[in-house]
Formats: C-alpha cells, structure tokens, sequence
C-alpha cells in the first residue's frame, strides 16, 4: 500500500493505492491522524487505484469519520471499484460514508 | 487428490502471500473475478481473527492452509495451534452500531456459504470456509 498527500484549497486528499489490510491500514491511519489532529476538512481519500481493503481499513475509515465529526468536518471517499463498493454494501456503509464519483468533486464545497 | 496445503506465519505481511494462493485456487476452481474477490476478503477476515485472537497478535505462530480445489468449489481449512477460539467471543456487532471494528465475522458469513469453527487436535481452531460456485449451487 501507498498513501499519497496532496492539499487543493482547504482540502486534504490522500491517494491510497495498493493493498489495504491488517498490515498496512496503521500507515493509513497514521497518515489521516496528521490531518486530524490539524482539523482539515474536508478529508478526502481517494480509493481509485485500491485493489483490495478489508474490515481493519474500514475501521481505520470509521475512525477517522467520527474524528472528523468531532470538529465539525467533513470526510469525503472517492474512487471506490465495484469490488471495494460491494464490500461498504456488505457492511452497510454505503450509507453512512459520503461517497463520490472523482476526486474533483470531493474535493468541492 | 485435488488438494494444497502450506504453512504461513501468524504475521500481517503474509496476508498477501495467502490471497495469492486463494485467488489461483479459485481461478482453478473456475470463480469468476467478481466471486474470487468477495473469497479473497473471506479468507483474509479468518486469517486476521486467528492473528489476533488464537495468537494474540504473535508473528511467529503456526498457520495451515488446506485448500481444496475441486472443480465449481472452493474449500479452505484454517489451522491453528493457539487456543479454541469461541466464535460467539467474535461474534460481529450490530451493523447499525458504528463503531471500529466486529465486521469479520458477518462478512465471513455475507460471502461464503459455510464458515465453520470446531476444536482440532492441536488445542486450537480449525476454521472451514465453503463457496460453491453459483452454478454449482444446490447440485452438491
């Protein structure tokens, strides 16, 4: 796995690509706790070139929505496959995380 | 005899190593890539839960991997030589409940057609994970 950072207007974007499992999802987490802990918004992690996440990079996703809505911002996910979509379908997260087409509109207002 | 078997550590830096395996016995098996991926996940939710909860995090613990590979059918025996993990101790959280974590095991259950937990002989779990192939379905 690796996780690309890159800001466009307020926006904190990280471009994940790779593998994200129990062995690569604490770089992950590491990486979004830097943008937490400077209150960005929104965060957007673009998920277009991920091959393959399971439960411990949904909790990382989890983690970092509920951080995010502790300051008031907001946590945007792009890019998803539709074998990572199916898998936030499996857990119902489809509804709960705001999820969108390209990276251009997650990073809007 | 249709079967692989291989013994990979109870490290995170294997998983990959195991998804390997899993998608060419698939591939064999005949799974479309779709099925194969949703196995993938399956496999890697199990594996997680023995590093986690028979060895507690240990790397340098003993896995086994039986992995059939008869034709429409994917079977995986995962063997471990921790202690008997009770599955109720891992059982998933309600999923409107969100918080991190307790998702393995419902989706272990979402995607395969038989997850299994039963004591082996070595003090630990043998966890069976079936699929059939969607053809394959009730002729078996």
């Amino acid at each position: 796995m690796k996780v690309t950072q890159e800001t466009q207007g307020t926006a904190a974007i990280f471009i994940v690509e790779g593998q994200v499992d129990l062995h690569t999802s604490p770089e992950l987490r590491s990486q979004l706790r830097t943008a937490l802990n400077s209150r960005s918004s929104p965060l957007v992690v673009d998920l277009n070139a991920v091959s393959f996440i399971d439960s411990s990079g949904l909790a990382t996703l989890i983690e970092a929505l509920k951080s995010v809505g502790s300051y008031g911002g907001k946590l945007r996910l792009c890019g998803l496959n539709p074998d990572v979509r199916k898998l936030f379908e499996l857990a119902r997260l489809n509804e709960v995380f705001d999820l969108r087409t390209s990276r251009a509109e997650a990073c809007g207002p | 005899m249709n079967e692989v078997r291989c013994t990979v550590p109870s490290d995170t830096a294997y998983l990959p190593m195991v998804r390997a395996m899993v998608t060419e016995g698939a591939r064999l098996a005949g799974f479309d890539p779709e099925t194969t991926h949703g196995i993938l996940l399956a496999v890697t939710e199990a594996v997680t839960n023995v590093i986690r909860h028979a060895y507690g995090g240990e790397p340098d613990q003993r896995i086994d991997l039986l992995l059939g590979t008869r034709p429409e059918h994917f079977r995986l025996d995962i063997v471990d030589y921790g202690h008997f993990v009770d599955p109720s101790k891992i059982a998933s959280r309600p999923l409107d409940d969100l918080r991190p974590g307790g998702l393995g095991v419902h989706l272990m259950k979402s995607i395969m057609d038989r997850v299994e937990y039963r004591p082996n002989a070595h003090g630990g779990t043998t966890l069976t994970l079936e699929k059939h192939a969607p053809a394959a379905k009730g002729s078996s």
